[in-house]
């Protein structure tokens, strides 16, 4: 009996201090007012955020300038606003703070740039509307026999079928273009999808990282991830490409051109794409607000790091002319593009 | 580490004694022996309080449900000395964060088979300490998240198990009264890296998911207060409180369930035969797992 109840005894006790030691992995709390909501955002972006180095911004000088910026007395559109401020220190086009009010967002990014496209444009006085839709792509082909399609975003899901259907469309063209001016991105899968029918082998598409722990530059090594060409028996298309982009082209579509560029017989024509090539994750204050930022950067085949954006191939940056584009109605980026195919330029 | 490799030799260790001592006993005892199975089914229903720091630094509150199925049986090799035990269990948590505009939702499956060794005590009273392995699969999913949604929960454990029956009456019915208690001491868990996205395991980067668990990077310490009253019939009524404080801390990523509820179930002892072996022999001698 006495060696039941010391057994026992020993087991409560170590079950105790196990509880005790071990029971509560302690998750740091801030308090529901504007304070402990600042200091919330601040630090998720502090132990989370991927490009501190690559924009040289340093958030403790940040913390330092908007922290004073904050009052117990402030609304909650004010604290919005210092919060959004805040946020657009980054200048990242992949950080917002969503509050029920409203969502902010860093645009300097596209605002500072030309357009470069108009829908409209493109549509009326090179389709003549006479298009067609699928899985988010429109597609037609020019008068020159190039095949084009616009692929509005990644977001829209393309199935091989649609694929094939464009691609078949197209079988007699010369050439193709595909348009992703103004693609916001989506889905990294679609670009591996719409990738796989233009790399005629296995293709090194870029590398991966992701943070190991809050600090600055706790980094993992580079993943490499390949791309696969699509099996039989769908199509493939071994004719030339243009990739059209312009500053418009972000995300998912930034990485899209990025590894395109790799791809034999691609040319990238327009302007810089826009970036944005740290992939998000999400959080959220204690007030319900939720906050998305960039976590795991992504780079090219070549290891370097899109977040600034892809430059078109040489030789072929082009900006869309207004005059050309408003009076004569004619797209000086899709025209280059054309001549390009042509061999004409 | 160290500690937790001991206490995990010293039950294996106590359950090879058990056995080896009970091969003498199944000689004297023969075929004679019947171990009725002791089966039960619990719902339960109560809060819960959740964390995961992949998905969100926010606390979040709300309800836990949960289906279980446990088996017990006294074991061939000791039965008057051991008892396996076999559990099933379901649960489903849904809760809100503080400000009540987000929801997480954590699912579990889980599975467990042990071995208790248990001393009966005057007054009704029966203590059992034992080893069980098991198998823990599930999610938690943020309703709010985009690229990351979920957090994919994955665990084999050996945990120490501990329990406790006392056999009484009240107002001449019979009652009994049961707790049980497991926490796992080793075993191995997954979890992806502090941020790595799920996409990035999709596009084959699946080095270092899965780490060594001991209970201060992986504590869970699970219990279960019952009382089962006799209805008069074969099958008795089962109402009891249960309780998972659970916390795992891997890669700066925390993840905390703190569950209470309410347990209503239904318990029976029945007598498995094989129609392929022999009915036993007259007067058996009858070991139920309690």
């Amino acid at each position: 009996m006495k060696q039941i109840h010391f057994a026992l005894r020993s087991v409560a006790i170590a079950a105790a201090l196990l509880a005790t030691l071990c029971g509560c992995h302690e998750v740091e709390e801030y308090a529901n007012d504007p304070r402990g909501n600042f200091e919330q955002l601040w630090t998720i972006l502090d132990e989370h955020y991927c490009f501190f180095e690559q924009k040289d911004v340093d958030w403790n000088e940040v913390h330092t300038r908007y922290s004073a910026m904050i009052s117990d007395r402030m609304t909650p559109e004010e604290l919005f606003g210092v919060c959004a401020a805040m946020l657009n220190e980054l200048r990242d086009g992949h950080t917002n703070l969503s509050a029920p009010f409203n969502t902010s967002y860093y645009r300097k990014w596209w605002t500072d740039y030309p357009q470069n496209y108009d829908k409209r444009l493109v549509e009326q006085y090179y389709l003549n509307y006479n298009f067609r839709t699928t899985g988010g792509i429109t597609y037609a082909v020019l008068p020159q026999n190039v095949g084009y399609m616009h692929y509005s975003s990644f977001s829209y899901n393309i199935g091989e079928g649609n694929l094939d259907a464009v691609l078949a469309y197209f079988a007699t063209c010369s050439g193709l273009i595909i348009d992703v001016r103004d693609n916001g991105g989506g889905s990294l899968t679609n670009v591996e999808t719409l990738v796989a029918r233009f790399t005629p082998e296995e293709m090194l598409a870029g590398s991966i990282c992701h943070k190991t722990g809050p600090g600055h530059n706790d980094f993992s090594e580079p993943y490499k991830y390949y791309y696969s060409p699509v099996a039989a028996p769908y199509l493939r298309w071994r004719k030339p490409v243009v990739v059209l982009c312009n500053r418009s082209t972000f995300s998912a579509a930034n990485n899209f051109v990025s590894v395109m560029q790799f791809v034999p017989g691609v040319t990238i024509v327009g302007t810089t794409t826009g970036g944005g090539s740290g992939m998000p994750f999400s959080a959220e204050l204690p007030n319900g607000w939720g906050v998305r930022f960039s976590a795991s950067p992504v780079r090219d085949q070549a290891g370097h790091l899109t977040e600034f954006g892809v430059e078109p191939s040489e030789g072929c940056t082009v900006n869309m002319d207004p005059k050309a584009a408003y009076v004569d109605h004619r797209d000086t980026m899709l025209d280059f593009a054309v001549n390009r195919l042509a061999g004409i330029n | 580490m160290k500690s937790c490799k001991f206490l995990s030799a010293m039950l294996l260790c106590a359950a090879l004694g058990g056995w080896f001592r009970a091969s003498a006993a199944d000689k004297a005892e023969g075929d004679a022996t019947v171990r009725p199975v002791n089966s039960s089914w619990m719902v339960e229903a109560g809060t819960s309080h959740l964390v995961d720091t992949y998905l969100s630094p926010l606390k979040y509150a709300g309800w836990h449900g949960g289906i279980t199925y446990t088996r017990l049986q006294a074991m061939k090799l000791d039965p008057a000395g051991w008892v396996q035990r076999m559990e099933v269990e379901a649960d489903a948590d849904k809760a809100k964060n503080p400000a009540g505009n987000a929801s997480l939702l954590r699912v579990k499956l889980a599975s467990h088979w042990g071995m208790t060794r248990r001393w009966r005590l005057p007054h009704g009273l029966t203590l059992g300490a034992g080893a069980a392995a098991g198998v823990d699969v599930g999610a938690f999913y943020s309703s709010r998240n985009g690229n990351n949604p979920v957090a994919a929960k994955a665990s084999a454990s050996l945990s120490a198990t501990a329990m406790a029956t006392w056999a009484t009456r009240v107002w001449r019915v019979p009652l009994m009264v049961g707790w049980e208690s497991a926490m796992p001491l080793t075993g191995v868990f997954f979890s992806p890296a502090y941020d790595e996205l799920y996409y990035e395991i999709y596009l084959g980067n699946r080095s270092g998911l899965l780490h060594p668990a001991w209970p201060g990077n992986f504590f869970r310490w699970h219990n279960r207060l019952t009382a089962d009253i006799d209805c008069g019939s074969a099958t008795r009524l089962r109402l009891g409180l249960g309780s998972e404080l659970f916390s795992s801390k891997v890669n700066s990523i925390t993840t905390r369930a703190t569950t209470w509820s309410l347990i209503v179930g239904v318990t029976s002892d029945w007598i498995s035969l094989s129609p392929r072996k022999a009915a036993p022999v007259a007067a058996p001698r009858i070991v139920y797992a309690y």
